[in-house]
């Protein structure tokens, strides 16, 4: 998986592509440094170019839902597609995380 | 399922650094007289059994391209051929099928998943309108084959503060023990008219699959795998004290 991180005045946009699976515990740490930098009010997650989640991917969205409730920030998920989006909705992620289209 | 066995065919060696010992044990299993020691594009177009010595990507598309019924990378170290005879000994050389063995420290970070079901296509088994679940399911038994099988490393590591890096910081040491990294994945598809069957083998101490969650557990941080797995494919059936993951596929 890589990703890249935009900073708005209230907001940290991180953009997943790629395959988001149980090999990536590192990126995300790296997208939770990033949070931790950039200290903002809300945090998007856009995934409308992510690929492939597996369940350990999943298990990492919450992890960062759980990192951003820590920091009285606001996680987003955006525009998960396809087999991403069927994942989701198969594990009913969206009953925990903000999911907009 | 048609079990008749196949004509026997060339017993192809890739290269030619393996053991003539081992070369020969190998084809005596498979009852082949014979073997052609290649390691050039030279090969013939099919072989019954292809050895590689250190497998990537390529490589591995490349054997499968030679219409192998097994595919076999043997690791570092070269001192285990007892072992992988082992295993070779549950896998009957039956058609149509075709059985991949490779080491933990490949097998991590290969997408073996897509490998394999890129290989079950380009052999007419697998069609596009099934693949996402086939692929999905045969991606969450190889995560923990390696995770939780052969790397021993339990979910519960995640279940603490700061667990996703206690998790990837055990990932790394694991990977880093040669001896564990040698520790082999096994994948063997065999399939018919109406079904494929994936059996995904690991060298781990096993675990009690009816502790595994059956549904959705709200914000656990694990045990979804199984669940997809469950959902997704036709039967799920594990064996072998938990080392062993069967998936039967209605086509």
């Amino acid at each position: 998986m890589e990703f890249q991180s935009r900073s708005t005045p209230d907001a940290l946009e991180v953009r997943l592509a790629g395959r988001l699976e149980f090999t990536d515990h590192d990126r995300l740490r790296d997208i939770i440094d990033a949070l931790e930098g950039a200290k903002p009010r809300r945090f998007v997650l856009d995934l409308s170019t992510l690929e492939f989640i597996d369940s350990a991917g999943l298990g990492m969205l919450l992890i960062l839902q759980e990192e951003a409730e820590q920091r009285n920030v606001k996680m987003i998920v955006s525009g998960p597609q396809g087999d991403v989006k069927r994942s989701i909705d198969l594990a009913k992620i969206g009953e925990i995380v903000t999911i907009e289209p | 399922m048609d079990t008749t066995p196949s004509p026997l065919r060339p017993f192809c060696v890739m290269r030619d650094r393996i053991p003539a010992d081992m070369t020969a044990r190998v084809a005596a299993r498979f009852d082949v007289s014979g073997f052609d020691a290649v390691d050039d594009g030279s090969a013939a177009a099919w072989a019954e059994a292809l050895l590689v010595e250190r497998a990537d990507r390529d490589r591995l598309r490349e054997a499968f391209h030679r219409n192998p019924f097994l595919t076999v990378e043997l690791g570092e170290g070269g001192d285990e051929p007892a072992a992988l005879m082992e295993d070779w000994s549950g896998a009957p050389a039956v058609e149509p099928g075709f059985y991949l063995s490779l080491t933990t420290g490949t097998a991590y970070g290969l997408q073996c998943a897509v490998l394999v079901c890129d290989e079950l296509t380009r052999r007419g088994a697998l069609t596009a309108e099934h693949r996402p679940n086939v692929e999905m399911c045969l991606h969450e038994a190889i995560a923990n084959a390696i995770v939780h099988g052969n790397l021993g490393i339990s979910s519960a590591a995640k279940n603490q503060p700061d667990g996703y890096r206690v998790f990837g910081q055990m990932l790394r040491d694991r990977l880093g023990d040669p001896d564990i990294k040698r520790r082999r994945i096994d994948i063997f598809c065999r399939w018919n008219a109406s079904t494929i069957a994936v059996a995904v083998v690991d060298q781990g101490s096993g675990f009690d699959s009816a502790t595994t969650a059956s549904a959705t557990d709200g914000k656990a941080r694990s045990g979804r795998g199984f669940v997809f797995m469950r959902a997704l494919a036709s039967r799920v059936a594990v064996t072998d004290g938990g080392r062993c993951t069967v998936l039967h596929f209605d086509v």
